[in-house]
């Protein structure tokens, strides 16, 4: 089995209109408009004196049930969007041990899943706690980037990423929240952001719905439930468009998908769902024995849902 | 249906609008926008540009489109979008 046991997020005060980044994001007013109007985009998190050290520091520090167990922490887990996030040899996840005693730890990243890695690293987490045969055993998984540059800064025509992070505890042994199912499909075929860009964004664009679709369809067929049996689904925050698209495409009332944050604080790379989380836990939402679905999309292009007991 | 009545004549503004304003969107001088052109196959458009359109038609002939219920069959055509526009404008028509 494996468990999120705790979730906690940080997302810095200080927020921007998403229209005061149009000049930098060489964005059109008709870009702008569109963003605000049809994607639900309104402002983005910025922490403009914070490193990446210090968001991953600030969403570990929220994490107040990590006190106290930090002996049993055998895995430090950074899952992030993009390739690379600081320049060589700086090391925020090395820094984030150090800072709370966790150098015993394995501490390693991922990066193939892009913004769908949030949710490999839950699944990678329980199945390196289960071989151990530990059942004491946490892992610590951390996600969360900065926006230095500018294909960090914006998805062209879909979404403005934000800076937030989150931090939270995995087990295989603790009952909730209960892992029911993990797809993931991963589409090598779009991943040509370096070469052939637009034409192969145009591609993903259009096979987005379908592929997203399929891997949350065969999450609840694992998990053996129905949309009936899910009480919110926890998405990435890249648009409300499209998620508004897909719930319809499903049969799935778009109530159930929590978008709140998506206007407030955008798209965090991997952060999201346990953004949402969060929210949903904090706002009543989740009570005790529902499931819940997180879902997410990266680029290049890996599609990735996982379904749990609250 | 008086509904129908009031929409058809919009609808009929949707796509007078749609042929004047898709020259500009797509950046080509002459577009042939007839009800039964596709907008993806034939025109080339993406969803973001036909969510530009959205906008530009909302601008040019004064109403608000809820496009919270759209649909991938609401795109097909110039005809099939004209029909969701007229549809589900919210104003003071």
């Amino acid at each position: 089995m494996t468990a999120l046991t705790a979730v906690a997020c940080y997302l810095p005060e200080y927020r921007v209109p998403i229209a005061e980044l149009a000049e930098r994001l060489s964005l059109r007013e008709r870009d702008i408009q569109l963003f605000q109007r049809f994607f639900g985009l309104s402002q983005v998190c910025r922490d403009p004196d914070g490193t990446l050290t210090d968001l991953l520091l600030a969403a570990t520090a929220n994490l107040s049930e990590l006190a106290g167990q930090e002996r049993r922490i055998r895995y430090l887990v950074y899952a992030r969007g993009s390739a690379a996030t600081v320049p060589y040899p700086l090391n925020p996840v090395h820094e984030v041990a150090a800072k709370f005693g966790l150098q015993h730890a394995s501490a390693f990243t991922v990066t193939n899943h892009a913004c769908a890695n949030g949710l490999l690293a839950i699944d990678l987490a329980g199945r390196l706690l289960r071989a151990d045969g530990d059942d004491d055993g946490l892992a610590l998984i951390l996600t969360g980037e900065k926006t230095f540059t500018r294909d960090a800064e914006l998805v062209p025509e879909t979404s403005i990423f934000s800076e937030a992070a989150a931090a939270c505890l995995v087990s295989a042994k603790e009952e909730a929240d209960r892992v029911l199912a993990y797809a993931s499909s991963m589409k090598g075929e779009f991943d040509a952001w370096a070469t052939s860009r637009e034409e192969a964004f145009a591609r993903y664009s259009q096979a987005y719905p379908e592929c997203l679709a399929e891997v949350l369809l065969a999450a609840l067929a694992q998990a053996g439930l129905s949309w009936d049996d899910i009480t919110l689904v926890l998405p990435h925050n890249v648009n409300t468009v499209s998620w508004r698209r897909l719930a319809k495409r499903l049969g799935l009332p778009a109530g159930k998908v929590l978008l709140d944050n998506v206007a407030t604080s955008g798209h965090a790379f991997a952060a999201d769902p346990f953004i949402n989380y969060r929210t949903a836990v904090d706002t009543g939402r989740l009570a005790r024995g529902d499931k819940y679905l997180m879902a997410a999309a990266g680029l290049g292009a890996v599609f990735s849902a996982m379904v749990f007991e609250h | 249906m008086t509904e129908q009545l009031i929409d058809t004549d919009l609808r009929s503004r949707v796509v007078t609008s749609m042929a004047d304003l898709l020259p500009r969107i797509l950046k080509r001088e002459q577009v042939d926008a007839a009800e039964e052109t596709r907008l993806f196959d034939d025109l080339g458009l993406s969803s973001t540009t036909t969510l530009e359109l959205l906008l530009e038609l909302e601008e040019a002939l004064e109403i608000q489109i809820d496009v919270e219920e759209i649909d991938q069959d609401d795109l097909d055509t110039v005809g099939s979008l004209a029909s969701f526009v007229a549809g589900h404008a919210l104003g003071d028509e």
